[in-house]
């Protein structure tokens, strides 16, 4: 404002110039905010796209198998590795009050319910995303950089429903599998811990999670993680899709998209633990 | 070696993919340890570039904040409907909802969930800028100039990593308890002088907190900077390493917690 009653020639352009310290604030939050808006726009349209390739669906056998075979079973090892750990530390943490409270007969039920309803699914979404999502927006960011998109495209091939169908499928059904496998391991793990850190008998560890968990604790966590890999599939294909400029774009768009599924999945865990509670 | 194990068949083939998992695990583990002693060689030895550590933690600390506020606030919320729907069935009044959930976030639950988003935005920026710097090679640059990479790249983020994990962390725990206050107020009617109660909290709880909050600020940068070190094959190289660096940062999470923990618990049992 006191550049242009000083009586400057040519008024600032707004992208270019250095905004006024007083608006640099405001124009930045904006910007972040319109930029929000745009890609949760985004993957909002590519759902609805998806959603239209679903009838009839058309999806190629040969893609659908080998995703589910690379993002499914090579990363069981690491959702079981994750699983044990998570396990046997819900019932370290557990084990203090179960001290003081002396109520080592229900150890199993609050380790169970807490691994099966929440941290299972929660933590293995966080690492089926970092594992499969990322390597997923990686593969098809440089599918973009390098024009095979636009080669499908002019081999009259929609690249929707043969590249993209096909991975959210497997995401979405391998995060259900593999979620089952996780909370199974956790388990293992937690009877493990349960027995030499408090020295509860596995039987009666097994007894109280089995007599005082509803079969629903189990099945909402299942619920959730279908609900998180939708939310990884759609984030790490849009952010995928999205890639501009080269090489170096496709190492900002993994990066964009890990956050974005991590944010997601958390707010997601959030309303979902409302619902289903 | 690979086409050597590729090309066996039978038995012996068997025999090579089971131990080919456990000396794969052996060297990487090597390999962080190479990066983590020469960073701390370097951090007491080294010279210092004036400024990259400041930059370091803008870049890792200031620009985590909102993220980490933001996810927090909703764990924290999580968290307390979650413990509030188990103390139902235990215990009939909410008395102790406050300062257990305050005991548990203190000893635990801050440092380790909040590590796992920081870990993977901050992992996943520091593996996407070295192992872009490798595919241009400006990590060979570096070498020919007689300049350890490990010195001019990794010290920087190690030290900054260290200090803004912590106070992310303390924040963070700061955060996901006023959240999880707000909620136990709004949906179980529990007073806010009630549930803001520190009786529970005991000194060990503090230190076992705080020896997270260090241990996973270390080994955030050097997992990830393990991770970009490595990469090779381009700009689909350095995905991978990008991927490989969140992994690997939030296992090591993971496994360091169950170790802490399980320490803490025979140093300090309640």
């Amino acid at each position: 404002m006191t550049r242009l009653s000083q009586g400057t020639s040519i008024p600032p352009a707004l992208d270019e110039s250095e905004p006024p310290a007083a608006l640099a604030i405001p124009q930045r939050m904006g910007a972040a905010l319109l930029s929000i808006a745009a890609q949760v726009g985004g993957i909002g349209v590519l759902a609805g796209q998806i959603a239209t390739r679903l009838f009839p669906p058309r999806i190629d056998r040969y893609e659908l198998t080998r995703n589910l075979y690379k993002m499914g079973v090579l990363s069981v090892g690491i959702v079981a590795a994750t699983s044990i750990f998570t396990g046997a530390i819900m019932v370290i943490q557990a084990a203090p009050m179960v001290i003081r409270f002396n109520v080592k007969e229900i150890v199993g039920w609050g380790a169970g319910f807490a691994t099966l309803r929440e941290v299972g699914p929660l933590l293995i979404a966080l690492m089926f995303s970092g594992r499969v999502g990322a390597n997923n927006t990686a593969e098809l960011g440089t599918m973009v950089v390098t024009e095979q998109i636009d080669a499908l495209r002019a081999l009259a091939i929609d690249p929707l429903s043969y590249l993209i169908l096909p991975r959210i499928i497997s995401m979405i059904v391998m995060i259900f599998i593999l979620t089952i496998i996780g909370d199974v391991v956790a388990i293992g793990g937690a009877v493990g811990a349960a027995k030499v850190l408090l020295d509860v008998d596995p039987r009666s560890f097994m007894n109280s999670l089995v007599t005082l968990l509803d079969p629903w604790d189990f099945l909402s966590g299942l619920i959730k993680s279908i609900g998180f890999g939708t939310m990884i599939a759609l984030t790490s294909c849009y952010f995928g899709l999205s890639v501009r400029g080269g090489a170096p774009g496709v190492g900002r768009a993994v990066n964009a998209a890990v956050v974005a599924a991590a944010s997601g999945i958390f707010i997601l865990d959030y309303f979902s633990t409302y619902l289903l509670g | 070696m690979d086409t050597d194990t590729a090309s066996l068949t039978g038995i012996q083939g068997f025999a090579a993919k089971v131990g080919g998992a456990p000396l794969a695990l052996v060297s990487e583990l090597r390999g962080m340890w190479s990066v983590l002693a020469r960073t701390l060689y370097y951090v007491v030895r080294g010279r210092r570039e004036r400024g990259a550590i400041v930059e370091q933690m803008f870049a890792i600390g200031n620009k985590s904040l909102f993220f980490m506020t933001v996810t927090m606030g909703f764990i924290g919320m999580i968290l307390v409907f979650q413990s509030g729907l188990q103390a139902q069935k235990v215990v009939p009044d909410y008395q102790v909802l406050g300062p257990l959930y305050l005991k548990m976030l203190v000893r635990d639950l801050a440092a380790s969930i909040g590590a796992m988003p920081l870990a993977t935005r901050v992992g996943a920026g520091i593996a996407a800028e070295i192992g872009s710097m490798v595919v241009t090679e400006q990590i060979d640059a570096l070498r020919m100039c007689a300049a350890d990479p490990i010195e001019y790249l990794v010290v920087p983020r190690f030290v900054a990593s260290l200090i803004m994990t912590a106070a992310l962390l303390i924040w963070a725990a700061f955060v996901a308890f006023i959240a999880g206050m707000i909620t136990a107020n709004l949906v179980f009617e529990v007073n806010f002088h009630t549930f803001m109660n520190a009786t529970m909290v005991e000194p060990g709880d503090v230190l076992i907190g705080f020896t997270k909050c260090v241990a996973y600020g270390a080994a955030i940068p050097i997992v990830s900077a393990y991770c970009g070190l490595r990469t090779f094959g381009g700009s689909e190289g350095v995905g991978w390493a990008t991927t490989s660096a969140v992994v690997n940062s939030c296992l090591a999470i993971i496994v360091l917690n169950f170790f802490i923990s399980a320490a803490g618990y025979f140093v300090f049992p309640t």
